[in-house]
């Protein structure tokens, strides 16, 4: 990787840049990976880390064998040189438009400009027509509603935006500002291989703008696609790799790469929080809770992503910290979709679902395409016993992303709670394809087979199997396993099972009524294959425990 | 549901009261109308054009000037001028709002409104009325911006018909012409433009060829977005030039097409009815012409709908049908999970519901769904776990009248598949229909279940549900014996025999169908239909014609007529009749009268085809040609087959290849052309299933075929190996009736092995199963075999042999086809021959007219072997009655047939019928 100071001094430029052009959420995006570099501390004073400070906990607690810093072998990046801008003092036009622009109004920014010729001004010009047409459509998107839903708005700037920055891109009179604009015109207009490619030439001459590089990881939608693109050896390409790689649910992958960027991004929240996304798709709730009390110490207004902390919270049954965290992100942005989010998990989590429907609600009218809203309403309305509005939920989730299989699984639940399993089945299935190594997955579709409607216990016992083989954590599963095949009358495969089981229960230090039951068959397994010294040990054990067998024995 | 609500109003209803106020206001006009039919003809296209739904976007203002046009004869040109001038002369929020209270005067009811003379008085309640009230109440809901957008969308409206100066095509063109150069940069545009062109193809076609769908090409210009992901099947270039050259001027270039229209505010969808009533009529055109609706153009228009109108769920039911019927297997699952999961089975189906349940969702109807689903595709074991389950829910929810739907879908899988898988699930599963115990037999259990079923359909006055129930009694009558339930006690009075009289029975309880359905119509089928057809009529080439008054009225006449014809007796009971018939016809093949059965196919094919599946209609045509093949040889049957094929060009699965199999099977066995012969039968074995228990009837058929084969080969131990194992699938399977056919063949093995003695318990088996099975015409011929073998045996049972011929002779005579009459006949000439108190010197007739009729009879079949024996037995007696010129004759003939069945010839003139 570049050295620190190289990164840093990008990174500034870059700033300076991405704002003169009004494309803010990526300088803000820039700003915070710029602050999120490691200073040397002997130069700096304290004042200067105050954004960083407690973070080295994390590290220490996550990175106990310390990563090199060095790039893997083979590596090398380029170096893009840090582009020259045409006019080093801004028009006084240009200034005017950017303060129309800054005060939102477009229109009138866009007409300024009408006259001026040079790149940035033609960028802002564009700019700001494609941010008034945005901003006209989601006027109309709620003029238009229909009673049959929303008819489509669209964007009217985009076809004589397209027209024209096709013109200039053929004309090599744009600079990959515009090329990030006419790659969201193609977008919109539905040419996605076309925006793909003017995107890729947009972040190969200007890697520093995030919000192209997330653009086209939008247009990434299978591991295929992505490997076909050409991109130079930014070191900025490793952030979208890096995105990527989570977004098509390869949480390894990349966590890795986020581990190996924190090398020199060593306090960027960003990351961590990215990082904690990804442990949260893996389920390990406890490191998720750590990175977002260390997140919300360094970053107490932050809203991004705060939702996950929250479901975090809800899976633990946190009361009082979940309310904590929610009157926080509520004095912070109440119309923020997070915020309702939250409050709906908590409302949820204190049984009041009426309530809890009533935010994720609003969650969906500030943002209709909100995934985990869907879903989590669902949870509700299945709680509420309303299983058709809960499948109508789930559906839409499901619809928006056909890959979420909680809204999947969602949708199997919802239907064998009707007492219709063969046809939860489907759903099942389609939740297990895309979370093979869930093994609650595995198990609710295993209890689906077994149900007395449909009894069939081999697919049963092949679905617990796959449980059994990926972590299931509650140990269901073996114990299934045994129950089924001595169902079947294989005695054999129950004994082994049994067996398993008992060792698990052993390791884990557990005891119970399945304990009992293992101890039972398996002394009564042994003693018809007349190895008796093996069942007296198990009979022995089985004194320990109180209880009708003892007495049978 | 939310059909009250989604009366928007947009430009076309604006143009709409604007005629209406034309209507209403006569007087104003300057030339009144000259008839009053032709005032009338002007009302009745007002309400067709809120009635229609021929359509899911509301017409454009170009369409109704033309439509104008055609209506309005002398009046069409005022007409549009007076329209168009109105309508553009709406150019500020304020003529809106005037123009919304002059509307409301048209309304009677109000005494403020001074009444002019010739004035109309709308009702308020009538239909015209309440359209206009729900414009007036539309109008007055909007808000502002509702207003603005609805005047900028009037400006869009009338901007093209106004500019017509310049002709639509190049106006667009010209607008666009300075960018083409840069549109021909990005080359996945092009390949845009040639799918455009593919899909604009594929609608022309589909409208010249259906009529049903007249699909609006301005509906091009919003889809033109969607066209990306539609596969190009052939060479789209050829297609693409094709088109240009052809001049027509809806079609616009696709190139400008993607560039520069900008789509919004343009289209609009019709009123929610309107909308629905088209999906319900595409909904049945996809059931009755199966594969036949172009998939991709439905399907265009499906996810326009969807996109202009999200939440309307029916959309997803009509993709799940389109893709059932395309045989997208995955496709049609997603789309049905999606669909009940959306609007939980409650939106756009007509059940009756039960009574206090009215919103409650209605999963049963989607397992019901499913379970057809998994049958369509031959999946009888989920079909079948699906369907119980659906039993359940709908026990659960008390909905009786799904669980009388369910029941008899589950009566019509058990009895199509083979029943020896249903008793494998009926009898682990737990269900409480089929918890009778394994103690019953399969076909017991299936007469329980239709009993139950019918006994339910009755009592929930599902008429059409008793009408098929009783239809599927039948069937199962013609093919069961009935025996006691319980199979204790005395069963002494048991006898063993189907039950002729009740198929009969059931058929017509089936036919009572007709006289019971008048008290059901639905008003939104009628109405809708009525008005779709008008409008279509329009478009007829008479309705171009200068418009005198006479014809005008006559035309009117017709078009009423015309519709009072195709809406009085619902399709869907017209289909249930048209199947009556059909298994009549098979009914009467069954026991073996050909009259009757060719008699009951031709009433189907000439009366119901209309309202019938196209796979129906091309079973009947399949029997038709079957009959025409067996009674009038294949040539004539060839060149049917060929006008058949060419009707049914699409039909999947179709009925039509396997007769061509059958017949090309047939004929290579008669010429002798046994290599062919089994190249055809293994074809045949193809086309069925791999799936245990599906596709029986085919692969009987193909192993069937495969056992006569080699038995013409002469292998007869393999021909009787193959026979053997097809009798025990049979058996079995429960196909009881197809066994006869089976032992029959056995016999005919050992007779031709000269194992007669072997053959003989076949033979009697045989007759006793037709016998028990009243198989009328098979059991002749099962006693011609018999008498066959006796002859074999010797001459001294030749009298024996000749008293059973001349008992089944009538029966044979009377029905059988060309070949059996021609075997009959010769077998009987030879019981006479080898009868050692016949002589022919005294009655050569008795023997020589029935080889006679024999030989011709075989001739025109070619059937070499058997014809060759018939002159053979010819030239002896000439010769033995010193007739040489005749014996030479007949001996050149027997030459002919011999060299045919010993060499036989490649080519066949018959086979480039095909």
């Amino acid at each position: 990787m570049s050295s620190r100071e190289s990164c840093r001094s990008e990174l500034r430029t870059a700033i300076r840049q991405l704002n003169d052009r009004c494309l803010y959420s990526a300088s803000k995006w820039a700003a915070e990976q710029l602050v999120g570099i490691e200073q040397d501390p002997a130069k700096f004073t304290p004042s200067n880390t105050r954004f960083q400070r407690g973070s080295s906990s994390i590290r220490r607690r996550f990175h106990t064998n310390d990563v090199t810093s060095t790039p893997p072998a083979g590596v090398s990046y380029v170096s893009t040189p840090v582009m020259e801008e045409d006019e080093v003092v801004d028009g006084d036009f240009y200034l005017l438009a950017k303060s129309y622009f800054d005060c939102r109004e477009y229109r009138r920014a866009a007409h300024v400009l009408q006259d001026q010729t040079g790149k940035k001004a033609t960028f802002l010009r564009c700019y700001a027509l494609y941010l008034a047409g945005e901003k006209r459509k989601e006027e109309e998107m709620i003029e238009l509603e229909g009673p049959l839903g929303k008819s489509d708005a669209v964007n009217r700037e985009v076809a004589s935006l397209e027209r024209e920055l096709s013109i200039l891109r053929k004309n090599g009179i744009i600079d990959p500002f515009g090329l990030y604009l006419y790659g969201l015109v193609l977008i919109e207009k539905g040419n996605q291989n076309l925006a793909r490619t003017v995107l890729m030439e947009s972040v190969n001459s200007y890697p520093w703008n995030w919000s192209a590089w997330s653009e086209l990881q939008s247009l990434c939608t299978t591991i295929e696609i992505l490997n076909s693109l050409t991109l130079s050896n930014h070191w900025m390409k490793e952030f979208f790799l890096a995105s990527a790689y989570q977004e098509l649910r390869m949480h390894n992958e990349s966590l890795t790469k986020y581990e190996h960027l924190q090398n020199t991004f060593s306090f960027s929240n960003y990351i961590r929080a990215q990082i904690a996304k990804a442990q949260y798709c893996l389920r390990e709730f406890e490191q998720v809770e750590v990175i977002f009390e260390e997140l919300l110490r360094n970053d107490p207004y932050r809203v991004e992503d705060v939702d996950m902390y929250s479901n975090v919270l809800y899976a633990k049954e946190c009361f009082s910290a979940l309310s904590y965290l929610a009157h926080r992100v509520f004095m912070t942005d109440k119309y923020r979709p997070e915020s309702c989010c939250i409050i709906g998990n908590y409302y949820s989590l204190k049984g009041q679902h009426e309530k809890s429907v009533l935010y994720f609600r609003r969650a969906l009218k500030l943002n209709k395409n909100y995934l985990s809203a869907w879903t989590l309403m669902g949870h509700e309305y299945v709680e509420m016993k309303n299983t058709p509005a809960a499948i109508d939920a789930y559906r839409r989730a499901v619809d928006i992303n056909p890959r979420d299989y909680r809204a999947w699984y969602g949708l199997g639940q919802a239907y064998e709670m009707m007492g219709m399993p063969f046809y939860a089945l489907h759903y099942f299935k389609k939740s297990v394809f895309l979370q093979s190594n869930d093994s609650r997955l595995w198990i609710a579709m295993a209890q689906c087979y077994e149900t007395d409607q449909l009894h069939m216990l081999e697919e049963a016992i092949k679905c617990y199997r796959r449980a059994a083989s990926c972590n299931d954590r509650e140990a269901i599963a073996l114990h299934q396993l045994a129950k089924l095949h001595a169902e079947l009358g294989r005695s054999e495969e129950a004994a082994l099972y049994y067996k398993k089981d008992l060792e698990r229960m052993e390791a884990e230090e557990r005891e119970g009524p399945n304990m009992v039951e293992a101890l039972l068959f398996l002394a009564q397994h042994c003693r018809e294959q007349k190895r008796f010294e093996e069942a007296e040990v198990y009979c022995t054990r089985l004194l320990d425990y109180t209880g009708p067998v003892s007495s049978m024995i | 549901m939310a059909a009250a609500s989604a009366f928007a109003i947009t430009p076309h209803k604006v143009s709409v009261c604007v005629l209406l106020q034309m209507y209403a206001l006569p007087t104003q006009a300057t030339p009144p109308f000259s008839s009053v039919s032709q005032h009338n003809r002007l009302g009745l296209y007002i309400l067709s054009l809120t009635k229609s739904y021929d359509d899911i976007l509301e017409p454009k203002l170009e369409d109704l000037i033309s439509q104008l046009r055609e209506i309005g004869g002398s009046l069409g040109p005022w007409l549009i001028d007076h329209l168009t001038s109105r309508v553009s002369s709406l150019s500020s929020p304020d003529d809106l709002f005037t123009f919304f209270s002059e509307m409301r005067g048209i309304l009677g009811g109000s005494d403020s409104v001074v009444i002019e003379d010739n004035q109309v008085i709308l009702d308020p309640n009538s239909i015209l009325g309440m359209f206009l009230r729900r414009c007036v109440l539309a109008f007055n809901v909007l808000s502002f911006e509702g207003v603005c957008h609805l005047l900028t969308n009037i400006g869009i409206y009338c901007k093209e018909v106004l500019s017509n100066c310049m002709p639509y095509e190049l106006h667009r063109l010209d607008g666009s012409s300075n960018d083409l150069e840069s549109l021909s940069e990005c080359e996945n545009m092009d390949l845009e433009n040639f799918v455009f062109g593919k899909v604009n193809e594929e609608i022309e076609e589909r409208k010249e060829a259906t009529e049903r769908v007249s699909f609006h090409l301005h509906a091009t210009q919003a889809i033109c977005g969607l066209v990306e992901d539609v596969e190009v099947v052939t060479d789209p270039r050829s297609k693409h030039h094709d088109k240009g050259t052809e001049d027509c001027p809806h079609v616009h270039r696709p190139g400008t097409e993607s560039q520069d229209v900008d789509p919004y505010g343009e289209v609009f969808l019709r009123t929610n009815w309107q909308v629905q009533g088209y999906l319900t009529e595409q909904a049945d055109a996809i059931e009755k012409h199966g594969g036949s609706v172009s998939f991709n153009t439905f399907e265009l228009i499906l996810r326009q709908i969807k996109k202009l109108a999200p939440e309307l769920h029916r959309v997803h039911y009509l993709h799940y049908l389109n893709s059932l019927y395309h045989d997208d297997y995955f496709a049609a699952v997603e789309n049905l999970h999606c669909y009940f999961d959306y609007s939980a089975g409650i939106e756009g189906f007509d059940f009756v519901p039960p009574s206090g349940s009215n919103n409650s969702a209605r999963y049963e109807i989607a397992l019901l769904c499913l379970g057809m689903m998994h049958f369509y595709f031959g999946h009888p074991k989920q079909a079948l776990l699906v369907l119980t389950e659906a039993v359940r829910i709908s026990q659960v929810q008390s909905n009786d009248s799904c669980l009388a739907y369910t029941l008899a879908a589950i009566c019509n899988l058990s009895s199509e598949i083979g029943s020896s898988i249903t008793a494998g699930i009926l009898g682990t599963s737990y269900s409480p229909v089929t918890s009778m115990g394994s103690s019953v037999s399969v076909a017991q259990q299936l007469f329980v279940l239709l009993k139950e079923s019918l006994k339910r359909a009755e009592s929930l006055k599902l008429k059409r549900l008793v009408a098929s129930n009783h239809l599927a009694m039948a069937k199962f009558d013609l093919m069961h014996v009935q025996r006691p339930l319980l199979s204790f006690g005395p069963k002494a009075s048991m006898r063993l025999k189907t039950c002729p009289v009740n198929v009969c029975k059931e058929l017509r309880l089936c036919s009572h169908l007709i006289s019971e359905f008048a008290s059901e119509t639905s008003t939104v089928a009628t109405d809708g239909a009525f008005s779709t057809a008008w409008l279509k009529n329009l478009t007829k080439p008479m309705g171009s014609l200068v418009l005198t008054q006479e014809n005008e009225s006559g035309e009117n006449f017709h078009a009423l007529q015309f519709c009072a014809q195709s809406s009085s007796i619902p399709r869907s009971v017209l289909q249930i009749l048209g199947s009556s018939y059909l298994l009549r016809a098979s009914a009467w093949e069954t026991y073996g009268s050909a009259p009757l059965a060719r008699i009951n196919a031709l009433v189907y094919a000439t009366c119901f085809t209309d309202s019938s599946s196209s796979s129906d209609t091309a079973l009947v045509h399949a029997k038709l040609i079957q009959h025409l093949a067996a009674f009038q040889g294949y040539k004539e049957a060839f060149s049917a087959l060929k006008v058949a094929e060419e009707r049914f060009l699409s039909v999947s699965r179709s009925v039509l290849l396997v007769l061509k199999l059958q017949l090309l099977h047939e004929r290579a066995l008669h010429r002798a052309h046994l290599k062919l012969a089994q190249q055809v039968c293994d074809e045949l074995g193809v086309l069925a299933s791999s799936v245990m228990g599906v596709d029986m009837e085919l692969k009987r058929e193909a192993s069937l075929r495969h056992a006569r084969t080699l038995l013409a080969a002469k292998q007869f131990s393999e021909a009787a190996a193959v026979a053997h194992s097809l009798f025990c699938m049979c058996y079995k399977f429960n196909m009881q009736v197809e066994n006869a056919t089976i032992l029959l063949l056995l016999a005919e093995i050992h007779k031709k092995s000269g194992n007669a003695v072997l053959g003989l318990p076949y033979a009697l088996a045989s007759l006793s199963f037709c016998q028990s099975f009243n198989l009328d015409l098979l059991k002749a011929s099962a006693t011609l075999t018999l008498a066959e073998l006796w002859l074999s045996l010797g001459s001294n049972h030749a009298k024996r042999a000749l008293t059973l011929i001349h008992g089944a002779l009538p029966m044979i005579l009377g029905h059988g086809g060309l070949e059996l009459r021609a075997r009959a006949r010769i077998a009987e000439s030879k019981c006479y021959l080898s009868d050692p108190s016949y002589s022919v010197f005294e009655d050569s007739e008795v023997v020589l007219d029935p080889l006679r009729q024999a030989s011709d009879e075989l001739q025109v079949l070619e059937y070499h072997e058997l014809a060759a024996e018939g002159f053979y037995l010819m030239a002896i007696i000439f010769d033995k009655l010193g007739k040489l010129e005749e014996r030479e004759e007949a001996a050149a003939s027997f030459k002919k047939h011999v060299m045919a069945l010993e060499n036989p010839q490649d080519e066949d003139p018959l086979l480039n019928l095909l």
